[in-house]
């Protein structure tokens, strides 16, 4: 599930993660460009890559 | 003599689904009420009355702007949503003298979209219906 990121400062410290509190829109703060989904993936990182000798 | 606890307000915080307006409201009425049921019957000298369901409204007068992230951008999308609106005395953290007061799940109804005369600033009055009060102190 993507997460949200806030974009404007009216709402909180931009690029911060944004937890909605019960009741707010969020569909509308989106559609007003207050915050946005993040479509970016987290990176798995191998700790113990094969190597090839 | 001026009453020693009377407010002067100043620097209330307005927050309306979670975007601060502060910096474009003027006025705020927040009315808790509790509909009345009369339960008055015969042989009773004086009618007498039953709470039943909170009928809260919230009013807001703000300054009406379309730039990106202001007043109108805040709004528009919530008309005939439920949102949540939270207003308090002053900046400072929630308190018992600084109670912060929300509706939770409230109705926009209606947004004046454009409110303007000549040479004026475009200021708006939007009311907030029903929804969940509290009052929080911490």
């Amino acid at each position: 599930m993507a997460k949200l990121v806030i974009v404007s400062e009216l709402v909180g410290t931009p690029g911060d993660e944004f937890h909605p509190e019960d009741g707010v829109n969020v569909e509308a703060l989106i559609e007003g460009g207050f915050v946005k989904r993040s479509t970016a993936k987290s990176v798995k990182i191998d700790s113990n890559p094969e190597t090839e000798e | 003599m001026p009453a020693s606890n009377s407010v002067y307000l100043s620097n209330p915080v307005v927050t309306v689904n979670s975007v601060a307006l502060t910096g474009f409201c003027t006025a705020a009425t927040l009315n808790r009420t509790n509909t009345a049921a009369d339960t008055t019957v015969f042989g009773m000298t004086a009618r007498v009355y039953q709470g039943t369901l909170e009928d809260n409204e919230l009013t807001l007068s703000l300054y009406l702007t379309y730039a990106a992230s202001e007043t109108y951008a805040t709004l528009a999308a919530l008309v005939g949503t439920q949102t949540t609106v939270k207003l308090k005395p002053t900046s400072a953290a929630n308190s018992a003298t600084n109670p912060e007061f929300s509706l939770t799940n409230c109705y926009l109804e209606t947004l004046p979209v454009m409110n303007a005369a000549l040479g004026e600033i475009q200021s708006i009055d939007i009311t907030f219906k029903g929804g969940t009060y509290a009052a929080a102190v911490v």
